[in-house]
Parts: C-alpha cells; structure tokens; sequence
C-alpha cells in the first residue's frame, strides 16, 4: 500500500518540478526570445494591440536594412578585433606571468598575488578616466591600440589568477625531470606545460573572448569615434539615435549582438563554466 | 653564448615583468592620477590650478550624494536579495531534478546561464523594449490583462529604479545560481541518506545540512555579486542613463555623469574614489583567507 502511494508522490514531485522549470525557462528565456520576435517585424507590425506573440508574416526588414549599409558591419568587424587581439594579448602576457608565479621564487611574490587579487575586482570605470586623458596627450584615442592595451590590462589579473591555478596542478616533478634531460625552461613551459593544460587555456580564451566582446564601459569612454566602436557600444549608440518606429531595427542589431556569446557559451559551456568557477570557488 | 641563454630563462623577473608593468601603468598609475585629481578642480577641460579637500567636502556635504548613496544601496541590496534567493531556488531545482530525473533540468541551468553571457547594454536594450509604454512593451500587456494599470516603468521617477533592478536580477541570478550549484553537487549524497535514516523532513534536510554547508559558496557569491552590481554600468547606461532626474543614478552611473555630463572631473574622481574604498573593501573581506593564509 505505502508503496504506490510513495511512487505517486515521487511523480507529483516530478510533476511540481517540471512545470518550475517551464515557469523559469519562460522567465529567462522569454525576453531575448521577444526582441527576436520583433526583429522579425515591420513598423506596423509593431504597433498592434494586443501585440501578436509572432508576427505573421515573418519579415527580415530590419535586417535587410542593417546589411544594407556598413556600419554594423563595421561594429561587428570592430568587436572581432578588439577582442580577438585582447585575447592574445592577454595570454601572451599572463602565460609567462602565472608560470613565473607557480614555479619561481620570486620577491614580493606575496604583494604581486595580492595585487592581481584586489585589481580584478577593480572597476575599470576607475581607470579609464585617466587612461583617456593621457591617450589623447600621445594621440592614440583615435585607434584600436589604446582599447586593445586597457582590454587586455583589465583582463589579465583574472587571468594570471586563473592560469596559475592551472600550473599549480600540474606537478613540478614532470618539468624537472625534462630539464634534467637537457630541456630549457621555454622548452619545458612550451612542450610539457601548456600542452597539459591546454583545456585550461583553451577555456580562458574563450572566456576573455566573452568579456571583451561585452565589455562597454572601456571603449565608450575611451574611443572617440563611432567608426571605432565595437558593437557592445554600437547597439547602445545606434538605440539612443533611433525613434520607437525603428524598434525592429533596434531588436534586429541587438539580436545580432548576442547572438555569438550565446552560441559560444552554448556549445562550449563546459569550458566557460569551468572557469567561472575555478576563479571564484576557492579551494 | 648557450650557457648565458639558459640563466636569461632562470630569471624570473624577466617572465613576470611585462605582467607587473601592465598592471602599473594601466592599474597603479591610473588610480593614482585619480587620487590626485580628486583632490583638484579640474573640470574635463581644464587642468587642475588648485589642490585641497573641496571636492570631498562639498561632496559629502550636498544632498545629490545622500540621495545617490541612498539609491545605489537600493539597487545593491534589491538586485543581491533576489539575485540569491532565486540562485539558490533554481540551483537547488536544478540539483534535485537531476537526481529526479526530470527532463529539462540541463535545459534550465543553460537558459538562465545564458543570460549572464549576454553584453550589459544589450540587457539594458532588451529590458527598455519589454518595458516600453508602446505596444510592443509585453510586460504592460501583460499586467493590462490582470489588472487595470498602465505603468510607467521607466519614465516614473519610483518606478525607474524597479525596473533597474529588476534587469539586474535577470541577468545576475545566473551567477548565483552557478557559484550555488557548484556548492550543491559537493556535498555527498552519503549525508542526506543519513539524515533520512534519522527522519529529518525536507525541510530540516535544507535547514540543517543544506544550508550550512552552502555557507562559503553563499559567501563567495555575496562577496562577487555584491562588486558586480556596484560596478554595473553598461546596464544602467542603456536602459535609463541614471533617469529620470537622478533617480537611477548608482555610484558608478554617477561618477560618469559627474564627469562627462556635469564636467566637473575632479568631483568625479572623488566619486571614483569612493568607488574604488568600496571595491577594494569588499575584495579584501573576499581574499582575507588569502591574506591570512600567506601572513602565518
């Protein structure tokens, strides 16, 4: 008798959580899956009460229009740079830093730990004031190069962290025993160390990819022209010059904006997880 | 030559210095010039030609600075309330259907994470849409189909700063909810068992074991979220720029006004000083195991 009942239970339970999770989908997933639905519409179809869930037609308008002209293009090309060379950058700086920091000893190591722990918690809103004033004195607010250095200097904290973590557990024995055998130390960080944690480094690309791609504060201040914004700041800029009859075109360039992190995030979520978790859940 | 190549790679300073130099020009150097300026009168345009404490006095001393501390502390302990709370609820759903067996379970924890991965000033757009007082604003639609109402959620100087933290929660609850649920798979199984052996309801299983052991994962989430949502710009920015009047203006809203709407730069570095006491206050109750780790 207990039996049945208790197996009932279960799949009320089941039940119970189920539709929790269909509430909590809708709850999340419904605004973005909203500003697609209007990037699919006309003027017209934007302004009718009640609104439709689904346009029909279907229309690509407002896409249409954006490919029209280049200046999204622009945006997108701008953002591919920015954070393509941000990444490289960042990890070209922060490989040689974290393994240093794992395998020297090295004075005022404490202090430099402490640093990189209190400056990737620091607002870069902080730093940027004075970065642009002296940007515009050396005359490099006008190019990338002055985004790209800021970029990469309020991501490579977290990421000197999050490396020498990685090193950390990578046991000194392997190295060493290389050296023994004659390897150099470049050789042994190129040929034993970053291939083991070449997941690690993979994730950490990823990761810095997405931060710089949403990053806003650094190139609204910092940049001082349209054609140089990336399209984090492109969407802001374009929604602030737009009346609401231009809401789909609004939705459209913002779809197209969030449309790669969520992609990359949902096929390689494993990695980008693994790092938000590695640099906040200490051990 | 080969000998003297090999003791260049054993300098460690050699492999750290282009770290440490990054972090002091464009960390060190920066706040220091911020410090200077905001002991200043330099205004965007002019340079400083006097220094002295009037920036933090006038500062401290005028109303804007009481009613944005007093906002600020509102979207803070807003967004931080609910941001956890459905954290833990949606992560401990998530654990316990997984056990369960629930379909969808894997698909929730991706949804709500894939929020957070969405660039702040695209929430802002996103938000500003869904909340706009023209047709295509749904969540008027939808509360017009409860009640009679029609709300200004961005235009009403009480409401505005609802809607702010209301995005925030959207997009912040991702974090706790991955910080929360990390913590959840960590603890065994072995001890609910045990717990169910000594008759403990569900309720006392949360209480008393879930709860507890959660407590440094609650702490790391409260420590980041609460830096997060102080230093949040981008969001606030694009969906009401600190409006109307000032009644969204967060300190860190109102350190960019200060200095590029008001002008007054030197005033907005003294707000950014603010910010920075605050950032670095809570980043060293965060690390402070580190600090004593390393002190003993």
């Amino acid at each position: 008798m207990a039996l049945p009942t208790s197996k009932k239970q279960i799949s009320v339970q089941k039940l119970f959580i189920f539709i929790l999770y269909c509430f909590i989908i809708t709850l999340f997933g419904g605004p973005v899956l909203w500003l697609i639905s209007l990037s699919l519409r006309t003027t017209d179809q934007l302004f009718t009460n009640p609104p439709q869930l689904l346009p029909s037609p279907l229309s690509i308008e407002a896409y249409k229009y954006i490919f029209r002209g280049n200046e999204i293009i622009g945006f997108l090309l701008n953002s591919l740079k920015v954070s393509g060379a941000t990444c490289c950058l960042s990890l070209l700086i922060g490989i040689p830093g974290a393994y240093a920091l794992s395998r020297f000893r090295i004075r005022f190591k404490r202090e430099i730990m402490i640093v990189i722990l209190l400056f990737k918690m620091i607002s870069p809103l902080i730093i940027v004031v004075p970065m642009y004033r002296y940007f515009s004195k050396i005359g490099i607010v006008g190019s990338h190069m002055s985004a790209i250095l800021v970029y990469t200097a309020a991501q490579v904290p977290f990421i000197a962290y999050l490396l020498k973590g990685f090193f950390d557990s990578i046991p000194y024995s392997i190295e060493e025993s290389a050296m023994m055998d004659g390897c150099s130390r470049v050789g042994s960080l190129l040929r034993i160390v970053l291939p083991i944690s070449a997941s690690g480094l993979f994730s950490a690309f990823i990761f810095v990819f997405l931060m710089s791609w949403s990053e806003f504060v650094i190139p609204f201040i910092l940049l001082d022209s349209t054609k140089l914004m990336p399209l984090s700041v492109g969407i802001y800029l374009f929604q602030e010059s737009r009346a609401s009859v231009d809401t789909h075109i609004v939705s459209a360039i913002t779809t197209i904006a969030i449309i790669p992190p969520i992609i990359l995030f949902w096929f390689l979520q494993k990695y980008i997880v693994q790092v938000l978790t590695a640099g906040a859940v200490k051990e | 030559m080969a000998k003297r190549h090999k003791s260049l790679q054993e300098q460690p300073l050699l492999w750290i210095a282009p770290l440490v130099l990054l972090l002091l020009a464009f960390y060190l150097y920066p706040m220091i010039d911020v410090a200077r300026l905001s002991f200043s009168n330099a205004t965007l345009l002019r340079n400083p030609s006097k220094y002295g404490l009037m920036q933090y006095t006038s500062l401290f001393s005028s109303s804007d600075f009481g009613q944005m501390i007093v906002v600020t502390l509102k979207y803070v302990a807003g967004s931080l309330f609910f941001q956890v709370l459905f954290g833990l609820l949606i992560a401990v759903l998530v654990h316990e259907g997984k056990k369960r067996k629930v379909p969808g379970a894997v698909l929730t924890r991706s949804v709500v994470l894939s929020c957070w991965i969405i660039p702040a000033p695209a929430i802002g757009i996103i938000w500003k849409i869904i909340l706009s007082e023209f047709d295509y604003g749904i969540a008027n639609h939808l509360i017009g189909s409860f009640f009679d109402q029609h709300l200004a959620f961005l235009s009403n100087e009480r409401l505005a700063i609802f809607s702010v933290i209301v995005a925030n929660i959207w997009c912040g609850t991702a974090f706790s909810m991955l910080i929360l649920y990390s913590g959840l798979q960590q603890i065994p199984e072995s001890l609910y068992e045990a717990a169910v052996v000594d008759g403990a309801t569900e309720f006392q299983k949360f209480r008393y074991l879930t709860l507890p052991l959660l407590r440094p994962f609650l702490f790391t989430d409260l420590s980041l979220a609460t830096i997060y949502t102080f230093n949040s710009f981008g969001l606030i920015m694009s969906l009401t720029a600190g409006g109307p009047g000032r009644s969204t203006e967060v300190l860190a809203m109102s350190v960019y006004r200060t200095i590029f709407d008001r002008m007054n730069l030197g005033r907005g570095a003294a707000l950014s000083m603010v910010l920075l006491v605050v950032n670095l206050v809570i980043a060293i109750v965060y690390n402070k195991s580190f600090f004593k780790k390393t002190q003993a």
